[in-house]
């Protein structure tokens, strides 16, 4: 009994992967948010929706602090999204953006479908397309 | 397809959808109305993703990430189960058209008169 339970996998669960917990496609992705978030939107639309959705409801600081951030990890090179993956999956309280909104990278991070989708068809979008973030139904109007 | 093949399949969605008969009683919920006219289309699927896909549509339309008809019949097929033939891409976006955003339906008369006869 003690042996078998000493065979368990030699990953610890708290380690990250090279897919886990940001899926792989997106540690090497070379498209820009806008890109990702374009393409994101024609190839998993409800996903796409209800983040936006989701996005909308958050008050304007942690919305303009959650696209400041994604923003951020796409400026990283491999290695340095890599590693931000393995801080995040050893450290529930590393990013901080998630205790102001939990699912505030989940149309970047959760999904491995979403991202393999996405992340197959974005280098055909414009690279700078603010528009992206203007979405839903219950999109806030302009100031 | 040929052409002229998805020509007709074009016509064959626009105008079957046109002509759907409206039902005499109004139901309190548009997207059961709306996924019993797919079936009557043979189009299945979750009736909450056929209408999430359908408004979507709508909003494509009004944010113009998809321009006319074309593009919102293009968008549908990508997103309708496998199979699918590209008539019943066309049927969904008319009933999507008819039930969401029926300002949009003129779209469709467009595409029925660019239609060579």
């Amino acid at each position: 009994m003690v042996a078998s339970l000493a065979a368990a996998p030699g990953i610890a669960s708290a380690d990250a992967t090279d897919d886990y917990p940001i899926p792989n496609r997106m540690l090497k992705t070379t498209c820009t948010v806008d890109q990702y978030m374009a393409a994101a939107r024609d190839t998993s639309p409800i996903y796409y929706q209800r983040y936006m959705i989701d996005y909308n409801n958050r008050p304007v600081d942690v919305e303009n602090a959650a696209r400041d951030r994604i923003y951020w990890f796409f400026s990283l090179d491999y290695a340095g999204r890599r590693q931000y993956s393995e801080d995040t999956a050893t450290n529930v309280y590393y990013e901080q953006m998630a205790t102001h909104w939990g699912n505030w990278a989940k149309l970047f991070f959760n999904n491995k479908g979403v991202v393999a989708h996405a992340t197959d068809v974005c280098m055909n979008y414009p690279p700078v397309d603010p528009t992206v973030w203007n979405w839903g139904p219950n999109e806030r109007p302009p100031a | 397809m040929t052409g002229r093949r998805v020509r007709t399949a074009i016509l064959a969605g626009v105008f079957g959808a046109l002509v759907v008969v409206v039902p005499t009683v109004a139901h309190a919920d548009p997207d059961t109305d709306f996924a019993n006219a797919l079936h009557s289309h043979g189009i299945y699927g979750q009736k909450d993703y056929n209408a999430w896909i359908a408004k979507i549509a709508c909003e494509r339309l009004d944010r113009g990430v998809d321009k006319n008809a074309y593009d919102s019949a293009k968008f549908v097929a990508m997103q309708l189960q496998k199979g699918s033939t590209t008539e019943q891409a066309w049927q969904f976006v008319a009933l999507a058209f008819q039930t969401y955003c029926p300002d949009k339906q003129v779209l469709l008369r467009q595409v029925a008169e660019q239609q060579p006869n």
